[in-house]
């Protein structure tokens, strides 16, 4: 069977409900985001076992943040991986559904793995630093975060290679189901996707030091300490990241001629800007930390637009087997795409409620009072929630009515 | 058709419905266990007793690292294993209620920022405020309820969807409202079950009674409820679900639903008049027994959608059986039944494509997974195993088989078979010699 006659009888007949391309950037978006807190996954429980390993006063405090950080970092890659996770399966159905089945019992071993090494995550948190189980248990951690990241690598790889789907399937002539074979990786890919987790990290440090500065109850020195490390270690690893991605960009199908890609340029120059930005921050006379907020923004630009040219890098592999995202049917749903849209955005004021107690909660030594404008801020976000469940309860009910008895 | 996963023994739609029902437990406990804990925080700060906030506190770091990191991840293995055993299936719903899901993850962002808050910040916000997060959290956690459970039921009763393939038609559906209330009263119980287990740890005497006792009073009310609403489900399932209920559901099963669930509304009816001591062992029994009567729950609603993943339209072997000219889909029966499967079907090893004398046999095994593998094992033990079913049906030649084969329409909860005669011959000879040498 042609790969292009596959694919197609693979696309699901129902088709989407609204304009792919709309799905396409809310995948792309949130993409960014998930990879982003990966990356600080992987970098602060790395840097958590490390300064237990190394010891010592600042070592410590440091290792005793990073295990707090990781359970938080962990906690949010895992909810904003969800959203990818859907809209991939909305445009790319055959290929996301070839290769995990392809690759089923690795795909069920993921979840376990992430279970094991969030849970350890918490086992390191709570042992004192003395403690070998401890110390152990952020090892493990950290191991099982780097399979996790890479089964989901190989996956990701697998499914860019349709035409070779098959051949994986057939083995003597009979179909193969049990599902244990990894059959493709790319080294170089994935090392793109590793090295950042220090780059974000070391940015994630500088963060770190300028947030807390204004607490008078913790260590300045220590602080300062924590930015000049944060400051370095962006520095350095993002200098590694522009090697390890140039790595990948050779490694590349020639034909596909990636590097003159206008996505890819944007992103390749936003990245070097950053690595010269970051080189600037380390001699900024108050230390790195003084710009931390601006290195986070570019930091963020930048994931944003490497996941925009991974996403064109995907459209030119699928595009080999004439395959485009957009060539999903459209079956126009607008009530539910206003669902979507106006709970979120009502979501994010809820949401942005949240995370500001949390900001200036943490700025403050001892208790924060909230203001008058948060409290009703507050108040305004449960009065939201009950507002959207008294309105889909309502629609419900004539909907209910509508249908009953047809 | 994707690439068929097999499990030995479980098949993979096992291993999705061990997944599954283990996330009954994080998830249910995550969207009613801050109702409690905000009841009782606000008690704790109206008559000043510390010693209750201390259970609170308790409660809901319990409440982050069980829910959190086993529910949220448990919730992302049911997706994957879902992906893994029915891709075409999760693929089906997918294109209908994205959005849906997209929805449900607001509320699980807010969710998740929420109970992080709530947890660490009990001495770094001021008491108005810290009781406000977790209204907003108790809030967002029951609405991803709320909106699960319409795509959960439309999975068993896609309603008026068939004919307008309306997101809302399918989703207010006519077993939407028995189920969130069912799902609603349960988790309240389970909410209790785990207070119960925390409580057991409490020095204080008198925090521990309290709390005892204010579970005990919730459970209760939850159990009781929950029997109403049960009732008041089972009614609101159409005929076609009563007769392969009927046909399905073993008396084991229907002891496993009833009598946990008698057993833990005493349990919760005796701390609510008494609220005893309970230890750490016999609380983690309680909800045990609990989990024992929604693990049968779950399987019977998951039995009564055989034979289908998407009633009335999608078998539960992912071959779409029936036209849907809402959505513009056509039947791959009479497709199949035209071309073949073995040819028509993306995932089929080439050299089985056409039939011949020198691969009838792998191609018989390639049908059976194609076709049977979804509900049977081919193993002589596990899931239903075919070997021994078909022995059971003491056919041991090819042509009875395949009028077997013919007759499968007849059983309420197995799909026809779907290709062209050949196939079915071969599938037949397969089976036949599957049953005398299990291979
Ligand atoms: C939707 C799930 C499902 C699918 C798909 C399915 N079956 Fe079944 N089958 C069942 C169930 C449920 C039973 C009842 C088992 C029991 O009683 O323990 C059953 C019973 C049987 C029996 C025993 C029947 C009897 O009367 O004793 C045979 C034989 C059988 N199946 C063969 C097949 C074959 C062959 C296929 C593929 C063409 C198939 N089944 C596909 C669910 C399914």
């Amino acid at each position: 069977m042609q790969t292009g006659t596959m694919l197609s009888l693979l696309q699901d007949p129902m088709g989407v409900p609204f304009y792919p391309a709309v799905f396409q950037a809310l995948m792309v978006l949130t993409f960014a985001l998930h990879i982003l807190f990966v990356n600080l996954s992987v970098g602060t429980t790395a840097l958590a076992v490390f300064g237990r390993l190394k010891g010592g006063e600042r070592w410590t405090a440091l290792s005793r943040g990073m295990g707090k950080s990781a359970a938080a970092c962990v906690s949010t890659a895992i909810l904003l991986g969800v959203a990818p996770l859907l809209f991939v399966q909305v445009i790319y159905d055959p290929f996301w559904y070839a290769s995990n089945t392809l690759s089923a019992a690795w795909v069920i071993a993921f979840v376990f793995v992430m279970m094991a090494g969030y849970g350890s995550t918490y086992v390191f948190t709570m042992r004192s630093e003395a403690d070998r189980l401890g110390l152990a248990a952020g090892v493990f951690s950290l191991a099982m975060f780097l399979t996790a990241g890479f089964t989901m690598h190989a996956l990701n790889f697998q499914m860019l290679q349709p035409e070779k789907w098959l051949g994986w399937y057939t083995q003597a002539g009979a179909a193969v189901t049990s599902g244990l074979v990894l059959h493709d990786f790319s080294l170089p890919r994935f090392l793109h996707f590793i090295v950042p987790a220090f780059a974000a990290t070391g940015v994630y440090l500088m963060l770190y030091a300028r947030y807390f500065e204004v607490r008078p109850d913790l260590d300045k020195e220590h602080l300062s300490w924590v930015g000049r490390l944060g400051g370095g270690l962006a520095f350095w690893t993002t200098g590694v990241q522009t090697l390890a991605g140039l790595g990948w960009l050779l490694s590349l199908p020639p034909e596909f001629r990636f590097y003159a890609h206008p996505v890819f340029m944007l992103a390749a120059v936003l990245g070097a800007s950053l690595l010269f930005f970051l080189y600037e921050a380390r001699r900024s006379p108050g230390g790195p930390q003084r710009l931390a907020w601006p290195a986070a923004g570019g930091l963020l630009a930048t994931v944003l637009a490497m996941a925009a040219a991974r996403e064109a890098l995907r459209g030119l592999y699928v595009g080999r087997s004439g395959f485009t995202a957009m060539s999903h049917r459209v079956n126009l749903d607008l009530a539910s795409t206003a669902l979507f849209f106006v709970t979120f955005a009502l979501g994010l004021v809820v949401l942005a409620w949240l995370l500001s107690v949390a900001y200036q909660a943490g700025r403050t030594a001892g208790r924060w009072e909230a203001g008058p404008r948060m409290r009703r801020w507050g108040w305004a976000s449960v009065g939201l929630l009950a507002a959207w469940l008294a309105v889909v309860a309502g629609l419900g009910v004539v909907v209910t009515l509508k249908n009953a008895g047809s | 058709m994707y690439p068929v996963w097999e499990v030995p023994y479980l098949t993979a739609g096992g291993v999705l419905a061990l997944i599954a029902t283990f996330h009954m437990l994080p998830s249910h406990l995550a969207t009613s266990a801050m109702w409690l804990s905000v009841y009782l925080e606000g008690k704790a700060y109206r008559e000043e007793r510390p010693e209750l906030l201390e259970f609170v506190k308790k409660y809901s770091k319990f409440l982050l690292v069980f829910s959190y990191v086993f529910g949220s991840l448990s919730g992302v293995g049911i997706w994957f294993s879902a992906t893994v055993a029915a891709p075409r299936g999760i693929s089906g719903l997918i294109h209908n209620y994205v959005w849906g899901w997209a929805t449900e993850w607001v509320f699980f962002l807010i969710e998740v920022a929420g109970i992080f808050l709530y947890t660490y910040s009990f001495d770094k916000v001021d008491r108005r405020t810290h009781l406000t997060v977790g209204w907003v959290f108790a809030a967002a956690s029951w609405t991803t309820m709320v909106v699960i459970v319409g795509i959960l039921t439309f999975m068993l009763t896609p309603g008026r969807w068939l004919a307008t393939g309306g997101f809302f038609d399918g989703f207010f559906n006519q077993t939407y409202w028995p189920q969130l209330l069912l799902r609603t009263t349960a988790m309240f119980a389970l909410a209790a079950a785990f207070a119960v287990l925390v409580a057991a740890r409490l020095k204080d005497e008198r925090a521990r009674a309290e709390v005892v006792r204010a579970a005990g009073v919730t459970g209760l009310a939850g159990t009781l409820l929950g029997a109403a609403c049960f009732a008041w489900y089972h009614a609101s399932l159409p005929a076609a679900l009563h007769d392969v209920l009927d046909a399905l559901l073993t008396p084991a099963l229907g002891r496993w639903m009833l009598y946990p669930a008698l057993a833990v509304g005493l349990y919760f009816a005796v701390l609510a008049f008494k609220p005893l001591r309970v230890g750490t062992a016999a609380a983690l029994g309680a909800i045990v027994v609990l989990f024992a009567s929604v693990f049968a729950l779950e399987r019977a609603r998951e039995l009564i959608r055989k034979p289908y993943l998407m009633p009335g339209m999608m078998y539960s072997n992912q071959i779409i059986g029936a036209d849907l000219p809402a959505k513009g889909v056509g039947s791959d029966a009479g497709r199949f039944a035209r071309t073949g499967i073995l040819a028509a079907a993306p995932f089929v090893p080439e050299g089985l494509r056409t039939l011949g004398d020198s691969n009838r046999a792998e191609a018989g095994r390639m049908l059976a997974l194609l076709e049977c593998s979804a509900c049977h094992t081919l193993q002589e033990r596990g899931l239903r195993p075919l070997p021994r079913l078909v022995r059971g049906l003491g056919m041991d030649d090819p042509a009875a088989m395949t009028g077997f084969l013919d007759a499968l329409e007849g059983y309420p909860y197995m799909p026809p078979f779907v290709g062209n005669q050949a196939e079915k011959e071969a599938l037949a000879a397969y089976l036949v010699a599957l049953a005398r040498n299990g291979r």
